[in-house]
């Protein structure tokens, strides 16, 4: 849930009033891209991506043109671009032509969460415009703001002097920055970095202008929604199969997943945050996603979350596995009813493919949760092994790592030739 | 503004030992009670701990839990909580998220001494989840959570918040020397469960949740456990995200406190770092130094050992790092006896692969065949008694006004059964929808001739003289009530109570010994059983209904287990010479289960719908047999009155015909009773009819009173008005001399007929205005409330019927005189727009044409017709009621239809 850059950035601070460099999509025409080259000398281009995309400058990937020629050819060969960043390769949604602002200096300036704090921080140095974590400690500062009172102007102002910001810059900062707690606080953020940040000089004045933004939403504030922002922003985040999930999120009940691998071959339904966390270490490249089902959901949310689980895997995967710990509060027998119901009734109206069972599980109403699972799997005419909660549960992940090396290389076709041999009719 | 801060923190943390987090002196109050999760787990919190809840809070109700050990009252708030005097140190919070920061303002404003809140709530937003810390701080309070299944302290049996250890605490909680703080809720009792496999127990359990805040995190954990004199070591278990581990280990290095206990850390997600967002725990997101690895590192270094190796262990006096949570215990030991320390008691099983279920359809390699163990207990008696069980299984609730079987689909305002709609339903027989009615699948072609068998049997099985029924008719009763006065006396007739015993039998045995559709041996035990349980000396002949169902018995290829039980028993019995007791009631029962075992073994239907499935059919039957019309003379049922008379008639959409209209019928005929027939087949669960039925079964009755419910709520109003639109449509066709409403070449000048009827009812209702009559009447079956208000309107289920009747090059005459009236209403100026012809008509029109050739003869009376319009609503209203006799029964209680005293009203 992250967006970065000034194409969705500038309707977030503009919001509050932030002033922000100038910016238009790569759809501008060559007249208008000509008119913000004649109104600010230099343009800034730089390539789109969905999600939260940064280290573009370390890249290479910016581009600083003055004549529209210049311009035209760095939106041809950006427009497209691929840029990995962490495990993602992506490919760029088009560019943005950007003011440039001229600065003596650039400035950094973020909020987030810090654990250490136990409260929201914010980062700032005067001596920005690269990573922040390249910055020397002595060289930046990082507050705790009081969430009932926000950034104090006499903090930004200290914590600056104490920075040996040139002065000009510090009373600028100061009227400017705390308007950056009211977005913070106000529209669902857990981060915002703006870097860089740089001063612009009007007249006599200098005011503080953002040059890029990168902001992360929390999930479970609804605040972020107010901001309107198209639904494609967070394309790169959330799949189609993550969003049709997303859509029965509510506080009963878990219904979290992360496409992880489309190729992969294990559907796993994990049960709880740590078998999420433990169980995906565990399966690796082979499980499709990573899920917490946990929560104790309702019948109806199980069902129609798995109804949506088997939508879009059943057809590939060759391995269905079912691992929690001890269930302290999840009915097993809901979920399996939910889970199970489900299958049978996509395999009823989509035909049966060989699917190989693994469950491991404990918890309230583990034995007809177990048998629930059992009746349809042996109805359906699909092998299964099932496992309580005296066995280890990370030995049952590997056990179904195992079987679904087997079931992938040999055992499915064995299955699949047993059933077809004309004595089995 | 100035935050308290208690040494050796920078901020507050009222905690100084684990000993204290909860104790027996801990006294609760829990927020949102009664809500879903807490109504549940707080009792068992309340009993583990020996009765620690003071009260509860329920906004703006009051009430109480109960628990076994006695009634927790509810307030409406924590000042209503206080007014009555119960102190408390500890609250917990079960609200939804938007709710929590509120809840957590209110519980330190109206209670100083309150020490510690536990939020179990899950998905708080971050903003609000910093308005709990602040306000917590600033009150001197320690939160553990949000999204934590609290705390417990296994020597004082005592847990407080969530449900550590699920329904049975005391089998995970047990007394011991590790302290345990794990960011999974569920891997803090699966930690700990795992601990007694090497013999340790707990002193405390946390779980501390994993949202992007921890407020009782590793430092806090860490300090108080080392004051804690009971425990002799701790486990932490952590995901990526936060700094926390580090800020502990950084100041037990830098003796900001001492801390001088082993920890094994295990440390999981590596693969977080690689995500944009949270999945599962909304904490455990990697930051660039928060990641797995980095606090792997964090750990490593200070163990001053690698993580630890099973197959080659070695741990530091400060402890280890697993790699695995299953390796906790191993290392738990490894570090004891570096230490020289004992654990807490024998070791409690192993870890080790130990299926307890396994399917017989594939052969798995040797290595990864692992013989089925049996469960510990007490999982082990459950699995044995489980396994006889069979079946879907329904959570039992209200059902007043709700059904799980049919509905009035609110888009098409069609009505659906098992999520077929009436309009799909009304192309298949009569047999076929019953049959689905039951199954909620389609029967395949044995099970089709099966029914038509057991349906055929039923109708003579009866006393056909029907003294009931004729008495009902005798004293003029309304054809729902002959109906309901012959099924009334069926009772719980004692041959359908037979075959409920029977099937019984049959079922477990089918269970307990395994018996499948293939061709594996039948087990010795039971063939030492079956004598017994259904052998008879006595030897009596055969019945023609009986020959023809042992006959289906003994030519059914491909046998399902009912059905090669039945047969086995059958051939033991001719084998030792003898007889079956109850030999009717025995086949039918065997013909229940077989017809329909795979929906109850595909868990669509429950063990007793299968079970009762003879009484349905027979109910159903009977109710055909009473509405047999004109019966002195009528041909086929004098057949059937014979009762050895030949079983073979093979299809009862056909027998039904013969019955109702006294003539064999052609192929449109047939095509048109059974869109009669499925048309009428629900309206949803909020009809008249339906309700009747679910109320019958809410008062617990037999099947019977239930299909009485469902007839007696039934009348002139209620399926009994068809015949207002047939009346009407005779009044216009007798005069006009039609002799066959389905010659499409021989159709009167049905535009002249309908201009001359819109006429006539303009002239009638400019009248009724100026005499200003507001209940003049309406034409029956055009309009509708849904489909209205557009220049041409019509009724999807109409247009259906006829588009389908077109396409079988069926004709209606009276069908299209409708569509004309509907015209020529309007350009009459008698209607604002085109009004639709509703589904009603449809049933009218086809009615009237099935019957129009014995009328035309002066065969039927009117007051017949009458009869016959409302009888065949009955008959396709009986398929539905079946559906919902048998969903009430399976999901409804006893006197959920009670409207409460709250909606009632007395009126002057």
């Amino acid at each position: 849930m992250q967006i970065a850059g000034l194409k969705y950035g500038t309707k977030l601070l503009e919001l509050v009033e932030f002033p922000v460099a100038r910016c238009r999509d790569g759809s501008a025409t060559l007249n208008e891209i000509q008119e913000m080259l004649d109104r600010y000398g230099k343009l800034v281009v730089k390539p789109f991506f969905y999600g939260g995309v940064g280290k573009k400058a370390k890249a290479g990937l910016i581009r600083f043109v003055d004549n529209l020629t210049d311009a035209i050819r760095a939106r041809e060969e950006l427009s497209f671009i691929t840029h990995t960043w962490g495990a993602k390769t992506l490919r760029a949604s088009g560019v943005t032509f950007e003011e440039f602002v001229p600065s003596e200096i650039e400035v950094y300036f973020s909020i987030t969460s810090s654990s250490l704090k136990r409260k929201p921080i914010f980062t700032i140095t005067p001596w920005g415009g690269i990573d922040v974590e390249e910055v020397p400690p002595d060289k930046k500062r990082e507050v705790w703001i009081d969430t009932f009172i926000g950034i104090k102007s006499f903090d930004l102002t200290n914590n600056l002097n104490d920075l040996n910001c040139p002065e000009e810059y510090i009373s600028p900062l100061v009227q400017h920055l705390p308007k950056l707690w009211t977005l913070y606080d106000n529209y669902g953020l857990t981060t915002i970095e703006i870097n860089p940040m740089r001063m612009k000089k009007t007249g006599n004045t200098l005011i503080p202008v953002a040059c890029d933004l990168r902001a992360a939403f929390d999930q479970d504030s609804h605040a972020w929604r107010r901001l309107e922002l198209p639904s494609v922003t967070f394309q790169t985040d959330i799949t189609p199969f993550e969003s049709e999930i997303n859509r029965l999120r509510t506080y009963q009940g878990q219904s979290d997943v992360l496409e992880l691998n489309p190729a992969g071959t294990i559907i796993p339904f994990m049960f709880g945050g740590g078998a999420n966390t433990a169980a995906t270490e565990s399966l690796g490249e082979k499980a499709i996603f990573a899920s917490d089902f946990g929560g104790n959901p309702p019948y109806e949310k199980m069902y129609n979350v798995s109804r949506i689980v088997f939508k879009h895997w059943y057809g590939k995967a060759n391995t269905l596995l079912i691992i929690g710990g001890k269930a302290n509060n999840t009915d097993i027998y809901v979920t399996f009813k939910g889970i199970f119901d489900a299958l049978r009734d996509h395999v009823a109206a989509h035909g049966k493919k060989p699917l190989f069972t693994v469950i491991g599980r404990g918890g309230p109403n583990l034995v007809q949760g177990m048998f629930y699972a059992k009746d349809i799997l042996d109805r359906l005419g699909l092998p299964y092994r099932m496992f309580g909660h005296d066995t280890s549960m990370i030995a049952v992940i590997e056990y179904a790592k195992k079987i679904d090396a087997w079931w992938t290389e040999t055992g499915r076709k064995e299955f699949t030739d047993k059933l077809e041999a004309p004595h089995a009719a | 503004m100035r935050q308290l801060a208690t040494k050796p923190f920078p901020f507050f943390v009222g905690l100084y030992s684990l000993e204290e987090l909860v104790t027996r002196d801990s006294r609760v109050c829990v927020i949102n009670i009664l809500g879903n999760e807490s109504r549940k787990v707080t009792p068992v919190s309340h009993e583990y701990s020996k009765g620690n809840v003071v009260a509860g809070v329920q906004y703006g109700r009051r009430g109480i839990l109960e628990t076994r050990i006695g009634d927790i009252p509810v307030y409406r708030s924590i000042r209503d909580v206080n007014k009555h005097g119960h102190a408390f140190d500890i609250g917990v919070v079960y609200l939804p998220p938007a709710a929590v920061s509120q809840a957590v303002w209110e519980l330190v404003t109206y209670n100083k001494d309150l020490k510690r809140i536990v939020i179990v709530t899950e998905k708080v937003p971050v903003r609000d989840t910093l308005n709990v810390r602040y306000i917590c701080q600033d009150a001197g309070v320690d939160v553990i959570g949000c999204n934590c299944l609290g705390v417990a302290n296994a020597w004082d049996h005592v847990r407080v918040g969530g449900a550590l250890g699920g329904d049975k605490p005391e089998e995970t909680l047990q007394k011991g020397s590790i302290a345990i703080h794990s960011n999974s809720g569920n891997f803090t009792t699966t930690i700990a469960t795992y601990l007694q496999t090497a013999g340790f127990g707990i002193s405390t359990a946390v779980s501390s949740g994993k949202d992007v805040y921890i407020h009782f995190a590793a430092p806090e954990f860490l300090y108080a456990a080392q004051n804690d004199p009971r425990t002799k070591a701790a486990v932490l278990y952590v995901e990526p995200g936060g700094y926390y581990e580090k800020q502990a280990l950084d100041w037990i290095i830098e003796r900001k406190f001492s801390f001088n206990k082993p920890i094994v850390a295990c440390v999981t997600g590596r693969w977080k770092k690689e995500i944009a967002r949270p999945c599962g725990h909304a904490g455990a997101m990697a930051g660039s130094g928060d990641d797995a690895e980095s606090k792997e590192r964090w750990f490593d270094s200070y163990f001053g050992v690698p993580a630890f190796d099973p197959e080659n262990p070695k741990v530091s006096k400060k402890g280890v790092r697993v790699t695995s949570i299953q390796h906790i215990p191993a290392a738990m030991a490894e570090v004891y006896r570096k230490l020289d320390e004992k654990p807490d008691f024998q070791p409690r099983g192993d870890l080790s692969l130990k299926p307890w279920l396994e399917d017989k359809l594939v052969k798995l390699p040797h290595s990864l065949q692992i013989p089925v163990m049996k469960a510990v207990p007490p999982y082990d008696t459950q699995i044995q008694e489980i396994s006889r069980q069979v079946g879907a299984n329904y959570l039992r609730r209200n059902m007043r006004n709700k059904s799980g079987a049919t509905r009035m689909n609110p888009a098409t305002q069609v009505a659906e059964m098992h999520g077929k709609t009436v309009l799909e339903l009304s192309r298949n027989s009569f047999e076929e929808n019953l049959y689905f009615s039951i199954g909620q699948i389609m029967p395949d072609k044995a099970d089709l001739r099966r029914m038509n068998l057991l349906l055929s049997g039923f109708l003579r099985t009866g006393d056909n003289r029907m003294p009931a029924a004729e008495a009902a008719r005798r004293n003029d009763a309304t054809p729902n009530a002959v109906v309901a006065a012959e099924i009334a006396a069926v009772g719980n007739h004692p041959m359908l109570e037979k075959v409920r015993a029977i099937s019984v039998n049959l079922l477990d045995l089918i269970r307990e010994y395994q018996i499948s559709d293939e061709s594996t041996p039948l087990s010795k035990e039971l063939d030492r059983q079956i004598p017994k349980l259904f052998l008879s000396k006595e030897k009596p002949g055969n019945n023609a209904f009986e020959e023809a169902l042992q006959k289906e018995i003994r030519t059914s290829t491909k046998l399902k287990p009912p059905f090669r039980l039945c047969r086995h028993i059958l051939e033991t019995a001719e084998g030792k010479g003898q007889g079956i007791k109850d030999r009717l009631e025995f086949l039918l029962a065997a013909f229940g289960l077989c017809l329909f075992w795979n929906p109850m073994l595909g868990k669509r239907i429950p063990r007793q719908a299968v079970e009762d499935s003879i009484s349905y059919i027979y109910l159903v039957a009977r109710i055909s047999a009473v509405c047999a019309m004109r019966r002195g003379k009528n041909p086929h049922w004098e057949k059937l009155s014979d009762p050895e008379g030949p079983y073979s008639h093979p299809d009862f959409t056909d027998s039904l015909f013969r019955l109702l209209f006294g003539r064999k019928p052609g192929e449109s005929d047939l095509t048109e009773l059974k869109y009669l027939l499925g048309l009428t087949l629900t309206n949803g669960p909020g009809t008249l009819s339906a309700k009747g039925a679910k109320e019958s079964v809410s008062a617990r009755n037999a099947v019977s009173m239930a299909f009485v419910g469902f007839l007696s709520n039934t009348g002139l109003a209620h399926g009994g008005n068809g015949f207002e639109a047939v009346e009407y449509l005779l009044d216009r066709f007798e005069p006009a001399g039609l002799e066959d409403p389905g010659d499409a070449k021989k159709k009167p000048d049905l535009k002249a007929l309908a201009n001359q009827a819109a006429k006539e009812y303009g002239k009638y209702k400019r009248e009724a205005k100026t005499l200003g009559l507001l209940e003049y009447k309406r034409i029956p079956c055009i309009n509708h409330p849904v489909f209205k208000g557009n220049d041409i309107n019509i009724d999807p289920r109409e247009d259906f019927v006829r588009k389908e009747l077109e396409a079988r090059g069926v004709t209606n005459v009276f069908l299209d005189f409708y569509h004309h009236l509907v015209k020529e209403l309007f350009d009459e100026g008698v209607t604002e727009n085109v009004f639709c012809v509703n589904v009603d008509a449809v049933l009218a029109v086809i009615a009237l044409k099935l019957i129009w050739p014995e009328f035309r003869k002066g065969l039927w009376p009117r007051r017949e017709i009458q009869d016959l319009v409302f009888v065949l609503f009955l008959l396709g209203r009986s398929i539905g009621s079946t559906a919902e006799i048998i969903d009430h029964r399976s999901r409804g209680q006893d006197m959920d239809c009670r409207t409460p005293q709250s909606e009632v009203a007395f009126v002057l």
